[in-house]
């Protein structure tokens, strides 16, 4: 255990000891390197000076631009009160119609947006899409007719019934 | 030094509103300019965008309803009519901001309004590798040495973040300036 105690494993290089003040100096006299205070910017000769004169110059040019407008700006508000006005009173007396239904729409605009929306498709494939087993002929008429002015016109416009090829139940 | 309440009300009214204005102009023209150009570089581009921003706070002084300071109201309208500069001639060359700021550092040598050495050329790019908020953030406490509270009604930010800001600007910077000498 004595023998353990007394031996140091770890060793220096040589003269170690003696360069280490030396060394140590040497390192604090190097300088940190700092960020500079001055940034190396100037500006022209009795530029701060001219300042106030120059954006004077530039406020009184802009002053002389917008005076010849002031009068007409007038007129635009009063127009543009008037037309708001008006416009207010036309919502209102719309306001009062009753609201727009599918019947409104002119059939032109519903063929137009087909014709519009819809070229892409054949008929076939928008046959595809409407239930036409489920359609009557009479969803596609104006108007209804009841059996007695079909009757009325099968009379005045056929030479015999017989001609219809028509089958009896009986 | 005129009181900043006067000069609101002096600036409010009609008959008052010229010489104030010379007054406004004068009290703020330096700090404005310089803070204006560490954004931009380029000494005519500051001019423009401190007139702009003279204009502005002309125009506007009507609606000004004293909720900030005045000073803080008017470095908010230099900082952003100097971003929105920026951002517009980047549109107009149709390059990033990235590749602009690289221009801009390019024209810096040449600019005779530039008398900096090859260090505070370096610091230079430096700021301009920060992020924007760093960046604005690092200019106005270490070279225009206002107070956090300051920068923090300008910015619209908490101190705490600010804080942060500043700390990992000057961490980057000090690092960037390190390498290579």
């Amino acid at each position: 255990m004595k023998e353990l105690n007394n031996k140091n494993p770890f060793k220096t290089p040589e003269a170690y000891f003696e360069g280490f003040s030396e060394r140590l100096m040497k390192k604090l006299s190097e300088k940190e390197i700092d960020i500079p205070n001055n940034e190396g910017f100037i500006v022209p000769n009795s530029y701060f000076e001219g300042v106030h004169k120059n954006i004077r110059q530039r406020l009184d040019a802009e002053d002389t631009k917008v005076i010849p407008l002031h009068p007409f700006k007038k007129y635009y508000f009063a127009a543009a009160s008037i037309a708001a006005v008006t416009l207010v009173i036309l919502m209102f007396n719309q306001n009062t119609s009753k609201e727009i239904t599918f019947e409104d729409i002119a059939n032109t605009d519903i063929e137009n947006y087909f014709e519009d929306n819809w070229s892409d498709f054949s008929p076939y494939e928008i046959a595809e899409v409407v239930p036409v087993d489920e359609l009557e002929i009479r969803d596609f008429m104006s108007n209804t007719l009841n059996d007695d002015i079909i009757l009325n016109y099968l009379d005045n416009n056929t030479d015999e019934f017989e001609e219809l090829n028509l089958e009896y139940d009986e | 030094m005129i009181a900043e309440d006067t000069l609101v009300q002096d600036l409010q009214h009609p008959e008052t509103l010229s010489q104030a204005f010379e007054v406004l102009v004068d009290t703020y023209k330096q700090r404005l300019y310089w803070h204006i150009r560490r954004i931009v570089l380029n000494h005519d581009d500051a001019d423009d965008v401190l007139q702009n921003t003279f204009i502005k706070v002309y125009k506007n002084i009507k609606g000004f309803k004293g909720e900030s300071k005045l000073y803080s109201w008017m470095y908010r309208i230099a900082t952003n009519e100097a971003l929105t500069f920026l951002k517009s001639n980047a549109r107009k060359l149709e390059i990033g901001s990235g590749e602009l700021q690289d221009r801009m550092l390019g024209n810096l040598k040449a600019d005779v309004y530039f008398e900096g050495d090859a260090i505070q050329l370096k610091l230079q790019k430096a700021i301009a590798k920060l992020p924007e908020k760093q960046k604005l953030v690092f200019n106005m406490k270490y070279f225009e040495e206002l107070k956090y509270t300051e920068i923090s009604e300008i910015l619209e930010t908490s101190v705490g973040g600010l804080k942060a800001s500043y700390h990992l600007a000057v961490k980057k910077i000090e690092a960037y300036l390190k390498e290579d000498t």
